[in-house]
């Protein structure tokens, strides 16, 4: 692979947060990774970017990869253009109905998500083509007049188009788009995002895409104004990062975009530590994120976000809503639950002392001494420990818990709160693990959320993962995650073809793909030497509905049961099949930017990092615990567990059967004992 | 003696075992009814057969499952490496194409092995034979609906009863699919037999047992504590069931619910005998609903388990319409029937706690099943699907229009991958306006959804409140009934009943329109 041409040795990687806006740059003369951060500007975003870089040198000659979650939030708070929706006659209640299924089963009041588009600007047209693509119906053009004449009435400022089995023949998508587009609104034809089958999942996508991307261009635009910068990339949700000239018209492909950032940075930071089989940890103060990445980033297509199908390929992650601020309470039949109740930011945890009076995981991870009251957050907030012991020993009461075994009231029924909690964590990276059929033993467990460092080790032991990886870049990983994603295009063609199609036929079904991929590349800089494209069928056996990704290849029938068998466990070989889709990939890889080694230390013995000892409770017992300051840990130095390392933004565990290590980049890596 | 965190992680470690084994059964099952209409349920009982975790997939299958297991204990004594199935009605099962397996754990490390409890789980299969493809006929007696599977063993000390699985599937007409399905769901038990004797390992066996002990305590418990807050009385309350499509008469049910300190009583006596048409319910699904409801009303954050039913004691006469003894048809007491039960009793609880209770839903699932010869394809076809109709309107706010509701929740099948696998074309799939009933607050509206044959073919049709639409409440109208029609290709509209199995022509145009929602409070 040939070096990247000179606007990449400048790289800057940006992740817009809550608080932070963090910035990742490399400079290819230095060799090594800088980071910093500046507060974000929610009802602004791009004036935090500025303002970041105004900080940087040179900044015309950089590659920049944004990830942005302009498009995510205008979903969530449904603060996007307002958008009308047009489709076949005879359907106009399609976003409406969906799959016909409710949220939740027993809720006696029946309810489903709110479509994007209210009743009064779903239109229909008269048009209709059978599932070859043939005309059964023309397009009745003329009444795409009185269309236009209630759309301006309406105010709307993107519309939607989606009319059954386009994606076999877009002839009448095509003309509505084009009549719409001439006459001023921002408009998605459902098969320009995604010429796939099922028409509610194709709907759903294609208005969120009309949804979201007016805004989201509006605020590139308003970057673009005021930064010239030539080479600007949005991360997308599937993890690899695509032009803004593309992210104008495809908002909905970066509806992902933050936690993207996340998994591609752990998967960099661990396979530059030797890994390709990880499981991503991601526990914040309200969520946590779980991923599973074996070799490559993992992507799912279906994706549903507040309960809207999203058919565009996002990164697979596994949300519970369980995190640090999850309040741990008494229910009506005494026994202790955590969560789903979050103290959120605000009032937050006890400890916090603003005015949070329900204890939290945090509150019990901080009484039973692995949260030191005094190193949060650099030691710049003190945590109020008096209150949380008090917080914690009123649940105690409430639930009739009494000392035991030499430990307080407060102390048994936070030991409680932390069981629950890791039997929910614990549960999520089955989901991820055990139930994909991926074996935890072989993984690695990547821990960045700044509430899992002390959770993490425990977790992998009740899983059997042998090692716990911690990166130094725990804040910014998404941001990191930025400067190592690769260009990246996916695509998809329903072709419902049987299986006895030749595959000279298939070859000349993907062509027009192929080239499209190959044309996204060029568009991004990216030649034939260091572009990838290549396609892969979905098949399923007739009568099924669900399909398998297999390999453009000639011999794809036997890949299918091949694939088939090790999947699900068995195949018919004889059985007639359905060639469902082709996919198209195009990929750019990326070459990603070394991390710079740290000073090594002189010695295994971490000393000249301790910062103090103090008692730590575990299961029964009480222990002098050596802590150690993250920032004067060494690569080379080791820890025997029990051992707490305090970073300024989050805290980890070694716990008494674990043996850790500082690697060469400063990843903490902690080796797993087996004694629970 | 309660310990209040061991409570929590027990529930939680149950439940992903029942969790785990439903992605082992989806994964590898072969049918989209399974794959991806999730029409299974998988749980986890105790050593007495008690229902301790489920994963809720069904609301049919909650509640009726413990009596599928019971059915198997009281069969046979099951050895380690046993698998019972199960189908039958009468013996545990609630119609025919549901089957059921059963598998004992015991921990094998001792000797000798003790048991620890059972795994099991529940699948809608697309067809166990009988008189028409897809096992959903309108049937005279249960014989007809297809191959009836008592209680026996399966799987003997781990090894396959080849010539019962020969059996099996010579009786059906898609043996293929048969048998990859129930593959899967002797894989599923598998995977949550190896995870509870892990769970045992790791905790002990003696623990294991007492906290199963405790987590039904506490959802006895908890449920109790709901109870309690409940108005004491008697409330009253029936609906019909519209007809059982042969004899063109109502079939009452009626209920009285009896609600005292923390217990309740749910008596169904005044309900019809059983008919000769297929809408019998066995008991089963009666306390199958019944679960349903109290669930809902009591707003439970409670584990589903058997201990939820303790104090709820539900008396159904032998030989109605919701007790139905052999040789009675019973195929549509799942489908129909079932949503029925779920009308009366909340309108019971209407009375009880005016504020909670909504109007009737659409109180049907619109069942179509459509076979026959596809010329294009040069093969046969079969189709099922059943269609969401209006929601009840709340004492707060109207009702959802065109959603699935009650006893069940399974996806419609998209538009274009039906036109894809089918010769059939649908014209219009759409709300169906005013057709909720009118109050302060609306009902939902139902649906209307017209499909064009394209060529000769079969079709049945099981479907309800196609003569009285579902009940308002609080001076709420009624839910437009539902409407089922033949458009000719000369333009004459043939009216159809509600339950009916016909032929028809190329270009005939099926119209079904679902009933909407009961409308609540009078209009000022």
């Amino acid at each position: 692979m040939t070096p990247y041409p000179a606007d990449e040795r400048f790289r800057i990687g940006i992740d817009i947060g809550g608080t932070f806006t963090d910035f990742v740059f490399y400079r290819e003369t230095e060799n090594c990774i800088r980071t910093f951060k500046v507060l974000s500007t929610p009802s602004n975003p791009a004036e935090g970017v500025v303002a970041g870089m105004a900080m940087l040198p040179q900044v015309e000659r950089a590659t920049l990869v944004h990830g942005s979650t302009v498009a995510t939030n205008a979903l969530l708070e449904r603060k996007g253009a307002k958008t009308a929706f047009l489709t076949t006659a005879g359907f106009r209640d399609l976003l409406l109905i969906g799959r016909q299924t409710r949220i939740d089963m027993y809720d006696l009041v029946a309810r489903r998500a709110q479509p994007l588009v209210p009743p009064e600007l779903c239109y229909e047209i008269t048009e209709r083509l059978d599932h070859r693509g043939q005309v059964i119906t023309p397009l009745n053009e003329s009444e795409l007049d009185g269309i236009i004449d209630s759309l301006r009435q309406q105010a709307v400022e993107a519309v939607a188009v989606v009319l059954l089995f386009s994606f076999v023949n877009p002839i009448h998508e095509q003309a509505v788009a084009q009549r719409l587009r001439e006459a001023g609104w921002f408009v998605t034809a459902s098969h320009e995002v995604l010429p796939e089958f099922r028409e509610y999942e194709r709907a759903s996508t294609t208005v969120v895409n009309a949804y979201v991307s007016p805004i989201l261009n509006r605020y590139l635009a308003d970057l673009d104004a005021r930064l010239p910068i030539e080479n600007f990339h949005i991360l997308q949700s599937n993890g690899g990062r695509m032009s803004v000239v593309q992210a104008r018209t495809q908002g909905v492909r970066s509806i992902m975009s933050g936690p993207a950032g996340g998994v591609v940075g752990a998967r960099y930071v661990a396979s530059q530590a030797g890994y390709e089989h990880l499981v991503t940890f991601d526990m914040g103060g309200t969520s946590t994120d779980v991923s599973l990445v074996w070799d490559s980033i993992p992507v799912t297509t279906e994706t549903v976000v507040d309960g809207l199908p999203i058919r565009v390929p996002v990164i697979d992650l596994h949300t519970i809503g369980s995190g640090g601020g999850s309040v741990a309470w008494v229910d009506a039949g005494g026994v202790l639950r955590v969560g789903p109740q979050s103290a959120g930011a605000q009032p937050g945890p006890v400890c916090y002392g603003q005015g949070g009076l329900h204890p939290t995981v945090t509150d019990a991870n901080v009484v039973l001494g692995r949260v030191p009251a005094d190193g949060f957050l650099g030691g710049t907030m003190s945590l109020d420990r008096t209150s949380a012991d008090a917080a914690i020993r009123r649940l105690g009461e409430a639930l009739g818990l009494s000392s035991s075994s030499g430990l307080s009231i407060e102390q048994v029924t936070a030991q409680g709160v932390l069981d629950i909690v890791n039997v929910q964590m614990e549960r999520a990276l089955r989901v991820m693990t055990v139930e994909r059929g991926y074996d935890p033993r072989d993984c690695v467990l990547v821990s960045f959320g700044g509430a899992g460092g002390v959770h993490a080790a425990e977790l992998a032991r009740h899983l059997r993962i042998p090692t716990v990886l911690i990166p130094p870049y725990a804040a910014t990983l998404s941001a990191l995650g930025m400067l190592a994603a690769d260009v990246r295009w996916d695509d998809v063609q329903t072709i419902m073809l049987p299986g006895e199609t030749a595959f000279v036929e298939l070859e000349r079904r993907a062509k027009p793909l192929i080239e499209r991929g190959w044309m996204v590349l060029r568009e991004q800089g990216i030649d034939m030497s260091r572009g990838h494209v290549w396609c892969e069928l979905d098949i399923r056996y007739a009568g099924q509905s669900f399909e398998l990704a297999v390999p453009f290849t000639a011999a794809f029938r036997e890949e299918f049961d091949r694939i088939h068998e090790a999947r699900y466990g068995y195949c018919q070989p004889s059985a007639p099949v359905d060639i469902v889709n082709l996919r198209v990939r195009a990929v750019g890889v990326q070459e990603p930017p070394p991390i710079a080694k740290r000073e090594p230390a002189s010695s295994p013995d971490p000393s000249s990092a301790l910062w103090t000892r103090r008692p730590v409770v575990f299961e029964t017992v009480v222990e002098s615990v050596p802590h150690y300051r993250g920032a004067a840990l060494r690569p080379g130095h080791r820890l025997v567990g029990p051992a707490v390392v305090v970073h300024d933004d989050t805290t980890i565990l070694v716990g008494p059967s674990d043996r850790a290590t500082v690697d060469p980049v400063g990843n903490l890596l902690i080796e797993v004992g087996t004694h629970d | 003696m309660t310990d209040p965190i061991r409570t929590e992680l027990i529930k939680h470690r149950l439940a992903s075992i029942a969790e785990e084994m439903g992605v082992r059964l989806q994964r590898a099952a072969y049918s989209p009814n399974i794959k991806e209409r999730r029409d299974f349920s998988c749980a986890v009982f105790d050593a007495c057969g008690r229902l301790v975790a489920q994963a809720a997939h069904i609301p049919v299958h909650l509640g009726a499952m413990p009596l599928s297991v019971q059915a198997c204990l009281q069969a046979h004594t099951l050895m380690p490496g046993d698998v019972m199935i199960v189908n039958d009605p009468y013996h545990g099962g609630t119609h025919l194409p549901d089957i059921t397996l059963v598998s004992p754990v015991f921990d094998d490390e001792r000797e000798p092995a003790s048991l620890l409890g059972f795994v099991a789980n529940r699948a809608h299969h697309a067809d166990i034979g009988g008189m028409t493809p897809g096992s959903m006929p309108l049937s005279q007696e249960v014989y007809q609906e297809g191959l009836i599977v008592p209680p026996v063993k399966l799987v003997q000390g781990g090894v396959l009863n080849e010539q019962l699985w020969t059996l099996l599937l010579a009786n059906v007409r898609t043996p293929v699919e048969r048998a990859g399905d129930l593959r899967a769901q002797l894989a599923a038990n598998r995977t949550g037999q190896s995870r509870l004797q892990a769970l045992a390992d790791r905790i002990g066996c003696a623990r294991l047992r007492e906290d199963m002990d405790e987590v039904l305590r506490y959802s006895e418990r908890l449920t109790r504590r709901l109870l309690a807050t409940l108005p004491e009385g008697v409330y009253r309350f029936e609906d019909v069931m519209d007809d059982d499509g042969i004899e063109d008469e109502p079939a009452r049910i009626a209920v009285t619910l009896h609600l005292r300190g923390d217990e309740a009583l749910v008596d169904f006596s005044g309900t019809a005998r059983q008919r000769r048409g297929c809408i019998n319910a066995v008991y089963p699904i009666t306390l199958a609903a019944t679960a349903y409801v109290f669930r809902c009303v009591l707003g439970m954050d409670v584990p589903a388990n058997s201990g939820c039913m303790v104090p709820i004691t539900v008396q159904a006469p032998e030989g109605s319409l919701v007790h139905a003894k052999p040789p009675a048809a019973v195929v549509g007491g799942n489908v129909e029937t079932a949503q029925r039960i779920v009308d009366v009793l909340l309108g019971a609880f209407a009375q009880a706690c005016p504020d909670r209770i909504p109007a009737a839903s659409q109180g049907t699932m619109n069942n179509v099943a459509i076979g026959g010869w596809d010329p294009l394809r040069e093969q046969p076809f079969a189709y099922y699907e059943t269609i969401g109709g209006g929601a009840g309107a709340s004492p707060t706010a109207p009702g959802t229009s065109a959603i699935q509701t009650h006893m069940t929740n399974t996806m419609n099948t998209p538009i274009e991958a039906l036109e894809y696998a089918y010769p059939l074309r649908v014209h219009r799939y759409a709300l169906r306006p005013n057709s909720g009933g009118s109050g302060r607050w609306t009902g939902g509206d139902g649906i209307c959804r017209e499909l064009v044959f394209l060529c000769p073919a079969t079709v049945t049709i099981l479907s309800d409140r196609r003569t009285r639409g579902p009940y308002g409440l609080a001076g709420g109208g009624s839910g437009q009934p539902g409407r089922n029609r033949l458009v000719c290709s000369d333009g004459t509209i043939r009216e159809l009943p509600g339950k009916c199995q016909l032929s028809v022509d190329a270009g005939n145009v099926l119209v079904i329109e679902t009933p909407g929602g009961g409308g609540y409070g009078s209009l000022e």
